[in-house]
């Protein structure tokens, strides 16, 4: 038997990464969050205040990109979910010789940088983009509807954007459910729904949880797809940041709120897949 | 309840046949195993029987019911697997009463039923834990009884006792033939283990390459197999190969090098090559020089293995057979190099084409 000496010595080199590039940062922010910001002069030495965190649930505005940012978190995971499943679930028990070009067809965006890519979606969803231009030329639509720089838009983008994550969890997830208990469902007298719902859907649990926490964390720390595609006006958290105190009280808020419900969704999932 | 019969079934993926023109009837009640090495085509067969795959050719039926193109579900069994597929995600309770669910049974009269199997594999206090707070033979007694608590009509069990040790193994076989004997199921078990198959079986069917070799009582598959293979497969056996030196009745004498062996069936001509197949447990050893139809030899290695002792003895011309004693008997401590005599049972001497040639 290993000591627990030993365990903890092996682990060393890793906490003490973790510790030192990720938690020291973040810790170095909060007295930061604490600061005074004058524009034109920047910090004020000295002074602090709580203005930086009361503003963000005081302030009407602060209040509505929060909601807005968690709001499009939830909607993208969700979406990606409903459209991943499907298709994780032929990846990983369809036929043989498809898994890999279907792999591969999935991982493919992943290729091209996220700039580039937003920069298609501004081509396709502007408003004399492909797609208003198509749909005014068919005579589907009078003027062109807006699809940039709004909700629309930012979900979109970012649904294209972490599809793969999830489909890849999923895919991992969905191997992992033995099929001989699938097969004892089936002659237990198991519809083929029956067998999926009962079975294949809770012991995936894990790779749902897995890809959802991913895509929702990545979705509302996302900077790059929301500044481009949301445009100057249409804001989310991360695109709010911009000077050193409030930046530093809003990173804090939205670590606190990825956390929350982190935690609160796999005690959740635990529970529905009785694995607690 | 029912009967189980397979006319002319037949399974190919693609150009391979795994299992070739299979026929024969199950009679309601009887517990008939299907033995043979892996590859043999025999797990194939009860995953045709549980609708978990199609057959290319022939019928399936319980009792008179065609069952061939029923989807599982529809097809009232209950399967054992070698990996015993408990929801792992369910309590060992309602794993039991996962088929009884589907049934529409509910309230008391679940609550009834799935004690009652609970009861039948001993686990009657263990309803509220999971399956991974169980130890393996828990979990395979767990996995029995969700098979039999919805009363099937015929029970399937596909290698269920290979994941145990060895103990555990012996105790479990017992405790599934008295079960089944209560209970009067008709029962389809897949093993690769003789023993199993034989000491637990009303019938076993011996199979290799996706034929059937032999359907037979345990007895007759022992002694009388019908195939070379079955009289390789079954026993412990000693393989040599030689030619057929007499011909006498149905038997004569083959000989192995210079040693001339008697045998009580030989279907080959005089003359013709041969493999042989003499089981070790039929080789009885005696020290000392050789009396009149015995074989003369010389131990070379001596192996202890509780029961029995074996002993590799050389003959005439380097030709080496394994016999056994018992290890309390008066031959169980005979030095390497002792001169030995052999008397075989020419019952258990089985001459076949040999590899390669077609049977």
């Amino acid at each position: 038997m290993m000591s627990r000496r030993q365990g903890l010595l092996l682990i060393a080199p890793l906490l003490l990464v973790l510790a030192g590039f990720f938690l020291v940062p973040v810790l170095m922010l909060l007295p930061t969050s604490f600061g005074v910001y004058e524009p034109g002069t920047g910090l004020i030495k000295g002074a602090w205040s709580l203005k930086n965190y009361s503003q963000i649930v005081s302030d009407d505005y602060y209040r509505e990109v929060i909601w807005r940012t968690l709001g499009l978190g939830f909607s993208v995971t969700l979406i990606c979910l409903l459209l991943s499943y499907p298709l994780a679930y032929l990846i990983a028990r369809g036929p043989e010789r498809w898994r890999v070009p279907l792999i591969l067809l999935v991982i493919f965006p992943m290729l091209l940088n996220l700039v580039v890519r937003s920069f298609g979606w501004i081509a396709l969803l502007a408003n004399r983009g492909l797609i208003n231009n198509l749909l005014m030329q068919l005579g589907v639509i009078g003027a062109p509807v807006k699809l940039l720089f709004n909700f629309v838009g930012l979900f979109i983008g970012l649904t294209h954007i972490y599809l793969p994550f999830m489909v890849l969890m999923l895919v991992a997830a969905i191997r992992n459910v033995p099929r001989d208990v699938e097969s004892a469902a089936a002659t237990l007298g198991s519809s083929r729904a029956h067998v999926f719902m009962a079975v294949t859907l809770p012991l995936s649990a894990p790779g749902i949880l897995a890809g959802s926490i991913l895509v929702f964390v990545l979705t509302i720390s996302a900077l790059v797809t929301p500044r481009m595609l949301g445009g100057p006006t249409y804001q989310v958290m991360a695109t709010l940041i911009y000077d050193w105190p409030s930046g530093s009280a809003l990173s804090f808020a939205l670590t606190f709120m990825a956390v929350a419900i982190i935690w609160l969704s796999s005690r959740l999932t635990k529970r529905w897949a009785g694995m607690a | 309840m029912g009967s189980l019969t397979f006319e002319g079934l037949g399974k190919s993926y693609g150009e391979v046949e795994v299992v070739r023109d299979v026929s024969l009837t199950i009679a309601e009640g009887e517990f008939v195993s299907l033995l043979g090495p892996s590859g043999c085509g025999k797990t194939t067969i009860l995953r045709m029987v549980a609708g978990l795959v199609e057959p290319s050719r022939g019928r399936i039926l319980i009792g008179r019911d065609d069952v061939t193109t029923l989807p599982p579900n529809k097809r009232g069994l209950g399967l054992v697997f070698q990996s015993y597929a408990l929801f792992p995600h369910m309590t060992v309770f309602e794993n039991v009463a996962f088929g009884l669910r589907r049934r529409k049974v509910a309230g008391a009269e679940l609550d009834k039923r799935v004690k009652e199997a609970l009861g039948m594999v001993r686990l009657g206090t263990f309803g509220e834990r999971y399956p991974r707070q169980l130890s393996g033979g828990q979990q395979q007694r767990v996995a029995i009884a969700r098979a039999l608590a919805p009363h099937p009509r015929v029970l399937l069990f596909d290698e269920p006792l290979s994941n145990l040790d060895a103990q555990l193994r012996d105790e479990m076989q017992i405790e599934l033939k008295r079960l089944q004997r209560n209970l009067g199921i008709t029962t389809l078990f897949v093993t690769h283990d003789q023993g199993e198959a034989l000491s637990m079986s009303d019938r076993v069917g011996v199979m290799a390459k996706g034929v059937m070799q032999q359907f037979a009582a345990p007895e007759d598959i022992y002694h009388r197999p019908a195939t070379g293979f079955v009289a390789s497969f079954i026993g412990k056996p000693n393989r040599l190969s030689g030619s057929v030196a007499m011909r006498e009745g149905a038997g004569g004498r083959l000989a192995v090098g210079g040693v001339a062996i008697p045998a009580a069936r030989i279907d080959q001509p005089a003359g013709a090559k041969v493999d042989i197949v003499i089981r070790q447990e039929a080789v009885a050893i005696r020290s000392g020089i050789p009396r009149p139809g015995e074989v003369a030899g010389e131990v070379v290695l001596r192996s202890f293995s509780g029961a029995r002792v074996q002993y590799v003895v050389r003959l005439a011309e380097g030709v080496e057979i394994v016999a056994e004693t018992a290890s309390h008997g008066p031959e169980a401590a005979l030095a390497i190099g002792a001169p030995v005599g052999l008397a075989i049972d020419p019952a258990a001497v089985f001459a076949m084409p040999p590899e390669g040639a077609k049977p």
